[in-house]
């Protein structure tokens, strides 16, 4: 039985404020300067509390008859006594106290992460992605050459993730006390080389495959990749409330790829499919053997089936004319 | 193209009636040359032409103005398809009503439609009319070219005119049979009487082209002399069944059309190291184009050709069809490589001008890499693409696209468009068209 215990008391943020080693078999809580533990609260009476050891040695805390009363951390009903072996807060008037045990279990010591480590990570993605951008943007250069044309949009990009990446390390700083910029700009960069993959990939596939449609729904990807993106930057803050932050976040996301959604296929209900071949490549990355010119004809019978369909529904209504131009 | 202005200035002949007159010059009357034969010929035509307006059934006002004319004793009269259209389409919404020059006025019944040559027959309830009669020359096809002939009808609501013009055969290169008349046609006269100096009908008020000038165009007499025989002889149009009689002629014709375009043959056409195929029907023009001379120098050389058959079927004020373009566009790079070529190519590997007019369905289309297994042929990566016409079952514009993907550096960029086709006629052509396109030899 250890005689030591511990007493903590919270900030309004929760974090600890004051701790305090208690030598004796009892303590003594409130906002009288006679305490064992002084706490400046105004709904606190002077002589509040009165913390010692049952009959089985565990912590108890008992109220001395205040106005306020003692109340479980996270209960709403208010107790004479409260046992803190299960769950060792309490909370009298606006103050959250924690009581500890010296044999109260800690958790495991967490390695560190190496110094710089992020830092030079963030300046591998960093590299991998420019030179990835720089090769897309190449690879579709059809004008002249210009540094204009290649840099700008490069830049642009390059303040947006610096900039987003500030916003998580503020948001950091303010709830964790650490702004961790390296480790922001790290998950960023890996989200937007995640992004250019699944969207390189998608755009070769649907070109190889001959699959168009592949191609037109892959922001889809990005949402997701957005996702994951602010997923790692909040596990990396790690909030308390994580479960309501995801919730949030899951919610924010799915409505912003149901608008994407909803609003391609109110184009597509009124335009249909558009006449075009999508994105093009080099032939050699052609991925499907070819139809016979009978055959392609002969799955073409989707579309007419298609059309046939759309012909017993109702014409779409929506701000288009409805002037049927031959030119 | 052409009948479609027709349709939009009827509708603004409806909109403005005489708006900019100038006042005419107060001068004394001079002793000018009278065109004797004019004068004549609109006396003897006065009692036998009509403005034939089509009202809104509820305001009992005009939406759209033509011309008519009697051409029998019981009341038949001819005019244009496209003037009485909106009644023949829906006939709950609009009535039929003509306007003589004496100032009488009455109600018009729609008796047949001819929609493939823009003619409709329709009749005045009235005993022993005054009437025209068709010219003997112009059924046989002999009116020699430079004869005087004269046009009548209510142009822009103005009041009824006779205007003196030329006859100039019929019009080359155009799968319509359609005479060429020298002369001011203008909107309102739709469906008015065109006559030799004797008064006898020659043809029939339809058109002009915008982009010239006095260059009109008539149907022939002989199209208007057998739908008139058609709507004696035959039952008279149900009113409520006329859609089904518009949808069936256009089959008709679209029926037709493929036929003949079969008939007329094909050619090749060599387009650097690629063939494809070219009608070598005479009314199919084609019309070259590059962007060599653009300045700076394009990083892809592009010459195009386009084939139209420059047909184009007035069914009502918003579907115009019966069309088909063939075009071939090869491209060559001149400094981009395969990737930057291959995403060039597909910047114009768009079919143009598929305004999504609800008119039609929205369009549906199916892509695939074709070829044979033998590798004969260029692999294509193509896409065919349907509309149907929601009005009319078993019409479709139909667009098929195609690009060469054998090479890295050149493409042939092939495009067939098809407008009011059966299904049946689109994929045996496409398929010609699919198969035709190989490599020069």
């Amino acid at each position: 039985m250890g005689a030591v215990m511990w007493i903590e008391v919270l900030s309004r943020h929760g974090e600890v404020a004051l701790r305090e080693r208690i030598d004796a078999a009892e303590a003594r809580v409130g906002r009288a300067f006679d305490n064992d533990v002084v706490v400046d609260d105004p709904h606190v009476a002077p002589h509040h509390l009165r913390i010692f050891r049952g009959e089985d040695g565990e912590l108890v805390a008992e109220d001395l008859g205040s106005v306020n009363g003692l109340y479980p951390e996270h209960g709403a009903d208010r107790v004479p006594r409260l046992a803190l072996a299960a769950s060792p807060g309490l909370r009298i008037g606006r103050t959250v106290l924690r009581v500890h045990d010296a044999a109260h279990a800690v958790p495991a010591e967490k390695p560190l992460t190496p110094p710089r480590a992020h830092a030079a990570w963030a300046a591998g993605l960093a590299v991998a992605v420019l030179g990835g951008l720089l090769l897309i943007e190449w690879l579709g250069l059809t004008t002249e050459r210009s540094a204009n044309v290649m840099v700008l949009p490069i830049l642009g990009f390059a303040a947006v993730v610096v900039l987003w990446s500030g916003l998580w390390a503020l948001l950091s700083r303010l709830l964790f006390g650490q702004a961790r910029f390296a480790l922001q700009l790290r998950i960023a960069l890996t989200a937007c080389l995640a992004f250019l993959l699944w969207d390189q990939a998608a755009e070769w596939l649907s070109y190889g495959l001959a699959w168009r449609a592949l191609d037109e729904y892959s922001g889809f990807g990005a949402w997701a990749v957005l996702g994951a993106a602010c997923y790692g930057h909040l596990l990396s803050i790690g909030p308390r409330r994580m479960r309501i932050a995801m919730g949030v976040l899951v919610a924010l996301l799915a409505a912003g790829a149901a608008m994407q959604y909803a609003s391609k296929a109110e184009a597509r209900r009124i335009a249909g499919d558009a006449a075009t071949l999508g994105e093009l490549k080099p032939p050699r990355f052609r991925l499907v053997a070819p139809l016979a010119p009978g055959r392609f004809l002969e799955e073409s019978q989707a579309a007419k089936r298609a059309v046939d369909e759309a012909r017993k529904r109702e014409p779409p209504s929506g701000p288009l004319s409805d002037f049927d131009a031959s030119e | 193209m052409t009948r479609r202005f027709l349709g939009l200035a009827l509708a603004l002949a409806v909109a403005s009636p005489a708006s900019a007159q100038a006042p005419a010059p107060q001068a004394p009357p001079a002793p000018v040359p009278l065109s004797s034969a004019a004068e004549r010929v609109y006396e003897m035509a006065k009692p036998r032409i009509l403005q034939v307006r089509t009202l809104l059934q509820a305001a009992g006002r005009q939406t759209t103005l033509g011309s008519g004319f009697v051409v029998s004793a019981d009341g038949y009269a001819i005019t244009n398809y496209h003037v009485v259209s909106r009644f023949a389409l829906d006939p709950g919404t609009y009535r039929l009503e003509y306007l003589a020059p004496d100032g009488g006025k009455g109600p018009l019944r729609l008796l047949a439609i001819d929609v493939a040559h823009d003619l409709a027959v329709v009749k005045i309830d009235h005993a022993s009319l005054p009437h025209f009669e068709f010219d003997p020359r112009a059924l046989a096809g002999t009116l020699p070219k430079g004869e005087r002939i004269y046009a009548m009808g209510n142009p822009l609501d103005l009041g009824f005119t006779i205007v003196e013009g030329t006859h100039n055969g019929l019009v080359d290169k155009s799968y319509d049979e359609r005479i060429h008349f020298s002369g001011a046609i203008n909107p309102g006269m739709s469906g008015g009487p065109v006559t030799d100096s004797e008064g006898r009908i020659v043809g029939v008020n339809v058109a002009k082209r915008v982009d010239g000038e006095q260059v009109g165009f008539l149907v022939p007499a002989h199209f208007a002399a057998a739908l008139l025989e058609r709507a004696r002889l035959g039952p008279p149009l149900a009113v409520d069944k006329a859609r089904e009689e518009v949808g069936r002629q256009l089959d008709a014709w679209q029926a037709g059309f493929y036929r003949r375009l079969e008939r007329e043959g094909f050619r090749d056409a060599t387009f650097g190291p690629y063939r494809g195929l070219e009608s070598a029907a005479p009314w199919m023009t084609c019309w070259a184009a590059t962007n060599a001379d653009q300045v700076p120098k394009p990083r892809v050389s592009i010459n195009t050709t386009r084939c139209s058959s420059a047909t184009g079927i007035f069914v009502s004020d918003r579907i115009l069809t019966g069309r088909v373009d063939i075009t071939y566009s090869y491209h060559r790079s001149a400094g981009l490589n395969a990737f930057q070529f291959a995403h060039e190519l597909a910047q114009h590997a768009a079919a143009a001008g598929f305004d999504p007019g609800r008119r039609l369905t929205e369009q549906s289309c199916t892509d695939a890499f074709v070829g044979d297994a033998g590798g004969a042929r260029p692999v294509l990566r193509a896409t065919w693409c349907m509309r149907a016409y929601r009005e009319f079952e078993g019409l479709y514009n139909v667009t098929l696209l195609a690009a060469t993907q054998d090479r890295d550096g050149e493409a042939l960029l092939a495009q067939l468009a098809m407008q009011g086709v059966s299904e049946a006629n689109a994929l045996a052509l496409g398929k010609r068209f699919l198969e035709e396109l190989r490599w020069a030899r």
